[in-house]
């Protein structure tokens, strides 16, 4: 059955009434929470420093929320992940090289997650794989994208779109054909496929070994499925 | 002297025409070329189509009204079995084709696939076939001892709505804009990082004319987030970036318009520049305006009417709510600031219009300078009466019939407003509610 638009005439107004009562009292109240309202105004004057952690939280906090089976925006992640960069550049050029950025700032969100702790990016960049992609190796710290990045970058599933390359058409897709992968892996990335396309770009698989704290990864893939199919791949 | 009459009418007394409450959030509003048929979607996959019918008599002081004229499902939900996605029905834009014949065509679209649909009207029904019967049953053939010929009867009006192209699998990312050309044969599609051209009547293919994708999509810092044909020439269109730049191409001067014709872009003001300052400047919508010398985008914040021939900056700046700019943090918090508004001119682009939060929507009038903020709302104002102004109060004190910036709502957003080709009536969604405004005539 259809939908229809469905004709309201002037006269039929008696509800209103019921429900401006309801907005007039709402208007009186100062929401806090929520998105009905905004945050209260001591928050506006939260310092530079205090409103860059709390964007940072934020930022990492919103490239990680994932829902199964619904494609991320893709504009969304992009401008995220843009103001995930800006930030980390900040806090370089600030000199922040030992944790300055206090983790506990990420505590301030009421759905802080216990396997997520926010590292400021010197000290996540020593804990990395050191195998880091061969094109910008030659380049300074501060040239690298900062970790925190390339996982972010990884978990929004960049590198899988599969439709229209046609550079894909003679990978043997059989492996994927499983329906053992959570959605998350399948939807997350294809980079599988894109190991064995561009090898010096092993970097983008985190084995399970190598995980960080601070990872976006172990956040989101399930390792043992990893682990098997970082073994299908070496072997073929 | 007449036109600027009109104007000034257009902006202070719009009066509340109709509601229409749906079940599902109405995701794309948008008037043929002739204003008598007002598309919407939903995100449901459905499109309701209104008509406007001629003024009657219990109504003289106002045009006609729009009643609904047909109503049919346009896209269902879909899987990606290789992504494990599912593919929203959800009806991103709708754009007629001019008429040419007694039927109307418009296209319709998802993230994925465009529709060309037909619309077309049935008042008559052949009667008297000879080898079936009124109930269509067959006739028995040795019952039959003359033959007769069919004659037409009229029938009450029906309304068919039948897909006649589908336009599928030629995007990877979400469809966010589709275009008719001026020569009214081709139309092009934008992704988040491709721009195709399509013929009408060619399905299977597409010319890929822009894309942004980068070789390492760990490099990609720009997606495309609108675009749409010149509407006279043929040759030209233009895109918007989430960086805040438009590029308008030429499709004559290569066959990928990777290189553009003219950059728009403004330069920034250092000295407002924050954490979002990338985010808000992400134009949500491009509009050319009707006489094809101006164009108009949509930020966060602001609408900028551009002239084509100056890139280095706006013509016009109009903020739509600059009060937000201190609340930036905490829309940024609850994804407010992710929000892409849609914005639209007048018939003789002398107004522009826009939404905001809190039912809230914005006209400006490029002439006068002068701008209203009204709210669509059905408790807000008495039937037929002159829509009152709204004011959003920024300092401590609030006035009367003001309502404070902590006060608004943030989920009664109007992303989706359209004005009439020729006469001042608009169409305003409010979530689930549709609106319709006009203003008066005496």
């Amino acid at each position: 059955m259809l939908g229809r638009g469905v004709k309201r005439k002037w006269s039929c107004l008696e509800e209103a009434e019921v429900v401006s009562e309801a907005a007039e009292d709402k208007q009186q109240h100062e929401d806090e929470d929520g998105q009905d309202g905004l945050l209260d105004p001591s928050r506006s004057d939260m310092s530079r420093l205090q409103q860059r952690q709390l964007v940072l939280g934020l930022c990492l906090e919103k490239l990680q929320r994932y829902q199964a089976g619904v494609e991320l925006s893709l504009r969304r992640s992009v401008l995220l992940i843009n103001t995930l960069r800006q930030i980390q550049e900040e806090m370089r050029s600030d000199g922040v090289g030992s944790c300055d950025v206090h983790p506990d700032s990420c505590l301030l969100r009421d759905d802080f997650r216990e396997d997520v702790t926010v590292t400021c990016p010197g000290c996540s960049e020593g804990e990395s794989p050191p195998e880091l992609p061969s094109q910008e190796a030659n380049g300074s710290d501060q040239q690298k994208p900062p970790a925190a990045v390339s996982d972010a970058v990884n978990a929004m599933g960049y590198l899988g779109d599969l439709a229209l390359d046609d550079i894909f058409e003679d990978i043997d897709t059989s492996m994927y054909e499983t329906s053992d992968l959570p959605s998350a892996w399948a939807s997350g990335s294809l980079w599988p496929l894109s190991v064995s396309l561009w090898p010096d770009e092993d970097v983008k698989l985190r084995p399970q070994s190598h995980s960080t704290a601070g990872s976006l990864q172990s956040c989101l893939m399930d390792l043992n499925e990893l682990d098997h199919i970082m073994e299908i791949l070496v072997k073929s | 002297a007449s036109i600027n009459c009109r104007v000034t009418s257009c902006l202070f007394s719009f009066i509340q025409d109709w509601v229409y409450v749906w079940s599902d959030i109405i995701s794309t509003v948008e008037f043929n070329y002739s204003g008598e048929l007002l598309a919407t979607g939903d995100k449901g996959g459905r499109v309701v189509i209104f008509q406007h019918e001629q003024e009657s008599k219990n109504r003289p002081h106002l045009r006609g009204e729009y009643n609904v004229y047909s109503t049919f499902q346009s896209h269902e939900p879909e899987f990606d079995y290789l992504k494990s996605l599912e593919i929203e029905e959800k009806i991103n834009k709708i754009r007629w084709l001019p008429q040419q014949n007694a039927a109307h065509f418009l296209l319709s679209t998802n993230d994925k696939t465009i529709k060309l649909w037909k619309i077309s009207e049935r008042d008559k029904r052949a009667e008297g076939y000879n080898l079936k019967d009124e109930d269509g049953r067959l006739r028995d053939p040795f019952r039959i001892t003359s033959l007769r010929v069919p004659v037409l009867m009229p029938m009450d009006l029906m309304v068919e709505a039948s897909p006649r192209r589908i336009f599928a699998n030629a995007h990877t990312y979400h469809i966010n804009s589709i275009s008719v050309n001026s020569d009214h044969e081709t139309y092009l599609s934008a992704d988040d990082l491709r721009i195709n051209l399509w013929h009408l009547e060619i399905t299977d293919r597409s010319f890929n004319i822009v894309d942004i994708k980068p070789a390492n999509m760990e490099e990609l810092t720009e997606v495309i987030t609108a675009a749409e044909c010149h509407p006279h020439q043929c040759n030209v269109f233009v895109y918007s970036s989430s960086k805040g730049t438009i590029r308008l191409c030429d499709m004559r001067a290569a066959a990928l318009c990777d290189r553009h014709s003219k950059f728009f872009e403004e330069p920034e003001d250092p000295s407002s520049r924050s954490f979002f300052s990338e985010i808000i400047s992400s134009i949500s919508d491009v509009k050319f305006s009707h006489s094809g010398r101006y164009m108009m985008t949509r930020d966060y914040l602001s609408v900028k009417v551009w002239d084509l021939n100056m890139e280095n900056r706006p013509v016009e700046t109009y903020q739509v709510h600059e009060y937000l700019r201190s609340k930036l943090c905490s829309l940024y918090e609850n994804d407010c600031i992710f929000d892409k508004f849609e914005c639209c001119w007048n018939g003789s682009d002398s107004a522009i219009m826009t939404g905001s939060y809190n039912n809230f929507f914005r006209m400006f009038d490029r002439n006068t300078r002068r701008d209203i903020t009204l709210e669509a709302s059905r408790e807000s104002s008495k039937p037929r009466a002159t829509l009152k102004p709204r004011k959003v109060s920024t300092g401590g004190k609030r006035k009367k019939d003001e309502i404070s910036v902590d006060s608004l709502d943030f989920n009664k957003k109007i992303l989706h407003t359209a004005w009439h080709p020729k006469d001042n009536v608009i169409a305003v969604a409010a979530t689930n509610n549709l609106y319709i405004f006009q203003d008066k005539i005496n």
